[in-house]
């Protein structure tokens, strides 16, 4: 009896490896194509505020703007655009003849009733709040206009409502019905109905996310048929899966890991033009809007000319070369380098470069003299000895850590690593209780909020909440050309305004950048091609990447098959398994019913 | 450890209830499962204080990387009741776990319990398996370890047990899954999945998902496995020397039976007593076990959300888990107490 | 670590002998030795220039050779030369956590045995609660919430691992104060704290001593477990912070074996040295005890 059950289960895995047959070979005529995604918490375009997931909802949510090659905004649901001339009112014109994925229409109404809602509903703001702050009011005036009117002209109208950085537009008659739980909605009613290239198709939490093919698209329906996102923990685990073709692209790799892909055969391993800097904030004295003083932060880091010297101790080049693998560019202006219009590099003989006795000599000038192994204060007797802050889930900040440890020490201070977690580190840098922290901000091709968190209306109030500042910084002059630039139209003038107010930023050191890590990519030819790399610069780095138009145009190519060889090992080892412990069950109650007669 | 947990095990075993709760099955089930409520008020005490005593307010960490508004900022805190006072959350989380409620997540905008039960299951299977596989190959190493202890095949099968209770779990794991993943030597590439429990977006009958989901599991399961076998073989092995000496088997063996017949017929079913209930107890070092082979596996089970609570540190799904992964540990220790009194015939007796 | 001598009996010289005619307890006596004399000499010849990144001289990732006997890591800094450092940090910790854990179970223990009534008893439920605790959610809990660090990886392993020692030490002391030499203490006037510390607390010593250096295994283990989370101090070199880095860098992927691997079998062997010497000294004092 029981040996006929243990039979009947071996057969059982048997014909699930011949029944079932090995991954993606049944379903032949979809052309699936799986490929590396960050962790997703919510797909929920109220909601979500990570990459991972803005990349999903870019490509199943239409916006009024989409990127070209170059990262300027081009029309998509918006065909056109004009603004009055005292550039407060404007009027876009919507794409007509399209439908969301249920059948209904795509009207200027539904923006209209997403743009209010995120205006009035707290829980629709959560995730793009700041970015309508500044409008007065929008309005539907037929099913094809739409108007906004700001308070105030506002120059980056266009990447307001943009895909994967601005504000996904969704269909008022599925949305009305979820207005109560909003900010608990997970939106998963698969299909979801929405507009783009893709459909979500289903999500499983911290696995993957399935999208399909869009067929009425307008341009077109993709190549692909269905793009499986899928999650990894493990950046051993990621690049193990593209080498054996679990996977078809990865992003943001590891260094070390990327290297080791370089020259792989059918994968093509190529680095992006930076978006984020990685820096080191210094305390300037941290204090509320009214100038009230903040925190325990060291006074002595108030002195700009101890602001200098400990920028002239620091080798970015080393850094680039010893953290980065090299695969990165050494820090200067506050821009990253991917948005070529908007960065701004220092002129020869103003760069603050890697001179440790230049350090000494500014801090000796300055009234810091050497007292044993580390300087003093000579005014108030003070150490110079300072805390710095590190994320401690973070590997780059705790390779840079031990580097500035040994800078400082040569010219004389004292540096303290303190690993704390996010939440730690964030909560006392809005207390003002810290000296040095590790920071790290990227942006998208609009600059605007990155440089916003360095004016003065950032700073919290007297009571401690209300702020959102990066560092305390505050400068006034900085203020006129934040709000100069958000009323400049012409792109030329806008980008020489931000070029003053990086200055300012470079000479304050208050915000040391480090360096720009190049974005680490790897896509595997042999799965897809097509797949819009675009081509490389002079120095072999690739521009931007947006997911939107890489999963609207990569072409999936036959799968070779390679991956199911693995699978019916895995079966075949299960299955010896299986009969093994069958066996040795079978031969036990042989023996001991033997003892029994 | 093992060993002391083995003698500990048989100083409990003997003073674990007071006489008179054996007098018949259900006065003395009632005593235990009062012990198992009491104990679980308690871990949710201290989950509590653990959780509270240093508030932490996740809202910055949040919006770190994203335009936000300072009223943006207001609305979040209010949200996620990061907001309100020690003593209002403390009524909160009082009045929600008395509902069975964990609360809501921090970063997943979802409850703590519909993500802990989506994440359930997959950890019930790793462990599972992993504990079934573990325990009979540690019994049946165990058994003939000590049957013949000494031998060479003792000294092998405890040395080597030895040695792989001495690996660190995440480590071993990482180290099988680039040697099965990626190949080394003669092993070639792509053996194994490189992580997670399915292939996403497979298609084909239930049968061949069996099959897929067994494909991922062979990895985390075995580094799972070397690294509990250990604790049972040791402790199998210690109750079967226990048992060496005892007069039954020299009546047994007088009686002529052959030497494996003395062995598979008193000595280990007598030995098997106290190591059934070690296996439950030790269910809760393999959840530890399973939090490190989960979170280098992908695998999506409670041990991987455990790790990815860490991060910001999510406190409400940290305090889930936590939750969630002591009350399992508890109801081990109750079917461990129930377990022990069914199958002792000695305490059945009384 | 002086584990032959303490036992304050006549027979401890017997002991020692029986002690040094065990192969496994040579062995793991052994390897403690080299490990802690190579962590505690460590400061003789290895120079903090040779662990300070801006003065790393090799190639990063460089594989093993003549300078280099283990290679180098990302900075470019000696495998080796931060395997023997990393020693220290690992060893500290595993063993200033057992010994809190070690004065906490021994104290609740003693006090639980020797007052049998309500006191006992509450301690005992006390123990019993925290042994429910699964040990590993609790430490990270509690090293989350205590913040990053050394210490509060120390703190968090103490308070998962002092439940077995305290039942032990219970069970001991129970069966110490049964036996007639108590009561004649009792009879000539000794208080209860003189009883606990002066009669009982040395014979419960060998126990503790066993007990402790199962502990150390099980907390250097943990130490490791948890920095590889990312609970640990980063900055400090540890052998959990070695694998962390490895792991994180994806050295592996690079095929950097020697930096994931060195790091895991010095683990291994320290947890295996404590290990065999603990169940040694175990062997010795129940002759019967599990072999």
């Amino acid at each position: 009896m029981r040996r006929i059950g243990i039979a009947g289960a071996v057969a059982l895995i048997a014909s699930a490896a011949l029944v079932g047959g090995a991954p993606r070979t049944t379903a032949a005529s979809v052309k699936t194509v799986t490929i590396q995604a960050a962790q997703i918490k919510t797909l929920n375009p109220f909601l979500s505020y990570f990459d991972s997931e803005l990349n999903i909802l870019g490509s199943i949510y239409p916006s009024l703007y989409r990127y070209d090659a170059n990262n300027n905004p081009v029309p998509y649901l918006a065909e056109s655009a004009t603004t009055s001339p005292d550039h407060l009112t404007w009027t876009f014109k919507i794409r007509q003849g399209l439908k969301w994925t249920d059948g209904q229409p795509i009207t200027a109404k539904d923006a209209a009733w997403t743009f209010n809602l995120i205006m009035t509903n707290s829980d629709a703001a959560t995730a793009n709040g700041s970015l309508v702050t500044n409008f007065a009011s929008v309005v539907a005036a037929d099913d094809s206009t739409l108007v906004i009117k700001t308070k105030t002209p506002q120059a980056n109208m266009p990447y307001i409502s943009i895909t994967i950085t601005g504000i996904p537009i969704v269909p008022q008659h599925i949305w009305e019905s979820k207005l109560k739980g909003l900010g608990k909605y997970l939106n998963s009613d698969y299909p979801v109905v929405g507009y783009g290239p893709f459909i979500l198709a289903g999500y499983k939490t911290g696995q993957y996310a399935t999208l399909e093919a869009n067929k009425d698209f307008y341009e077109g329906k993709p190549k692909i048929d269905k793009l499986i996102l899928q999650y990894f923990q493990n950046d051993d685990a990621t690049i193990a899966a593209l080498r054996t073709g679990q996977i078809a692209y990865a992003r943001n790799l590891p260094a070390t890991g990327w290297k080791s892909l370089q020259g792989a055969k059918g994968v093509l391993a190529f680095k992006e033009a930076p978006t984020r800097w990685t820096g080191v904030e210094i305390n300037p004295g941290a204090e509320t809007r009214s100038g009230k003083k903040l925190g325990t932060g060291n006074p002595i880091l108030a002195d700009p000319k101890v602001r200098l010297a400990i920028a002239y101790a620091i080798d970015r080049q080393t850094l680039v070369t010893k953290v980065l693998d090299g695969l990165g560019l050494p820090g200067a202006g506050y821009i990253p380098p991917a948005y070529t219009q908007f960065a701004w590099q220092p002129s020869a003989n103003e760069v603050v470069g890697y001179d440790p006795a230049k350090a000494n000599q500014i801090l000796d000038a300055a009234g810091y003299p050497e007292h044993g192994t580390y300087r003093v204060d000579s005014r108030t007797g003070r150490e110079l000895r300072f805390r710095l802050g590190t994320h401690s889930d973070d590997a780059d900040d705790q390779a840079i850590a031990p580097y500035l440890v040994g800078w400082f020490k040569a010219i004389g201070i004292k540096l303290t690593p303190q690993a704390q977690s996010m939440s730690g580190l964030n909560d006392n840098l809005a207390k003002g209780d810290w000296d040095l922290l590790m920071d790290g901000w990227g942006t998208g091709p609009d600059p605007t909020y990155l440089l916003s968190i360095q004016t003065c209306g950032t700073l919290p109030k007297d009571d401690g909440t209300g702020g959102n500042t990066d560092a305390f910084f505050c400068d006034k002059h900085y203020d006129a050309l934040f709000t100069q630039q958000s009323q400049q139209f012409d792109p030329k003038q806008r980008a020489a305004t931000f070029a003053r107010m990086q200055q300012i930023l470079y000479d304050a050191n208050c915000d040391i950048i480090l360096y720009y890590n190049y974005i680490l990519d790897a896509v595997r030819t042999d799965k897809v091609s097509n797949y819009p790399v675009g081509s490389e610069n002079s120095s072999g780095t690739y521009p931007l990447q947006d997911a939107f138009a890489s999963w609207e145009q990569a072409v999936p190519e036959s799968s070779s098959g390679s991956s199911n060889a693995g699978f019916w090992v895995g079966i075949g080892i299960a299955a010896a398994v299986v009969v093994l412990a069958a066996a040795a069950f079978t031969v036990w109650r042989r023996r001991t019913a033997a003892e029994r007669e | 450890m093992s060993d002391a947990l083995a003698a500990e095990l048989g100083a409990q075993s003997g003073s674990g209830a007071p006489r008179w709760y054996r007098s018949s099955f259900w006065p003395y089930f009632g005593g235990k499962l009062l012990g198992a409520l009491i104990s679980f008020l308690v871990m949710l005490v201290i989950g509590f204080t653990i959780f509270n005593v240093m508030p932490a307010d996740p809202v910055a960490t949040f919006t770190r990387q994203h335009p936000t508004s300072p009223k943006q900022i207001a609305n979040l805190r209010h949200q996620l009741g990061v907001d309100l006072p020690v003593w209002h959350r403390f009524l909160n989380f009082v009045g929600h776990t008395m509902q069975g409620k964990l609360g809501d997540s921090w970063q997943y905008h979802q409850s703590v319990a519909s993500l802990i039960g989506e994440r359930l299951w997959p950890t019930v299977l790793l462990i599972g398996s992993s504990t079934v596989i573990a325990v009979a190959l540690g019994l049946w190493l165990g058994i003939r370890s000590g049957w013949r202890h000494g031998s060479a095949f003792d000294r092998t099968a405890s040395g080597v047990s030895l040695v792989l209770w001495s690996v660190p779990t995440f480590w071993l794991g990482l180290i099988l899954l680039v040697v099965f993943t990626v190949g080394a030597g003669p092993i070639p590439s792509g053996l194994f999945p490189a992580g997670q429990m399915s292939t996403p977006g497979f298609s084909g009958s239930w049968l061949a998902h069996v099959g897929d989901t067994v494909h991922h599991l062979i990895l985390p399961c075995l580094t799972l496995v070397l690294v509990i076998v250990a604790q049972y073989v040791t402790i199998m092995r210690s109750s079967i020397i226990d048992e060496l000496g005892a007069p039954y088997l020299l009546t047994a063996r007088a009686k002529g039976l052959r030497d494996d017949e003395v062995r598979r017929r008193h000595a280990v079913p007598n030995a098997l007593l106290p190591t059934v209930t070690v296996i439950f107890l030790q269910l809760g070092t393999i959840v530890g076990g399973a939090i490190a082979v989960e979170t280098v596996y992908s695998w999506p089970g409670l041990g991987f959300l455990t790790f990815q609570a860490l991060e910001i540190p999510d406190l409400p799904l940290l305090e889930g888990t936590f939750i969630v992964l002591s009350a399992s540990v508890i109801v081990m220790n109750l079917i461990a107490d129930m377990v022990y009194r069914v199958l002792d015939p000695r305490v059945r007796a009384q | 670590m002086s584990l032959v001598a303490s036992p304050r009996t006549a027979g401890s010289r017997q002991a020692a002998a029986q002690f040094l005619r065990m192969p496994t307890a040579i062995a793991g006596l052994a390897i403690l030795v080299i490990f802690t004399g190579a962590a505690l000499t460590a400061p003789l010849y290895i120079h903090p220039s040779d662990l300070d990144v801006t003065q790393a001289t090799g190639g990063q990732l460089a594989p093993p050779s003549r300078h280099y006997p283990l290679g180098t890591d990302q900075p470019g800094r000696s495998v080796l030369l931060l395997l023997i450092w990393g020693a220290r940090a690992s060893l500290a910790i595993g063993v200033i956590a057992t010994l809190l854990a070690m004065v906490l179970g021994s104290a609740i223990g003693l006090v639980a045995g020797h007052y049998q009534r309500w006191l006992g008893r509450g301690l005992m439920h006390v123990t019993d609660w925290f042994i429910a605790l699964p040990s590993l959610p609790l430490a990270i809990s509690l090293a989350a919430v205590l913040g990053q660090g050394a210490t509060s990886i120390t703190i968090a392993i103490a308070i998962t691992s002092w439940t077995a020692t305290a039942r032990l030490v219970r069970a001991q002391t129970l069966a110490v104060e049964a036996r007639p030499f108590i009561d004649r203490a009792r009879a000539l006037g000794a208080g209860n704290m003189q009883i606990m510390v002066r009669h009982v607390l040395p014979n419960v010593a060998p126990l503790i001593l066993v007990s402790s250096t199962l502990t150390v295994a099980g907390a250097i283990l943990a130490e490791t477990t948890l920095t590889f989370l990312g609970l640990g101090n980063p900055t400090e070199v540890s052998w959990g912070t070695m694998i962390n880095r490895a792991y994180t860098g994806s050295a592996v992927s690079r095929g950097a074996w020697w930096y994931l691997l060195p790091p895991g079998i010095a683990i291994v062997l320290v947890v295996l040295g404590f290990t065999m010497t603990g169940r040694a000294v175990e062997r010795i004092l129940s002759p019967r005890a599990r072999l």
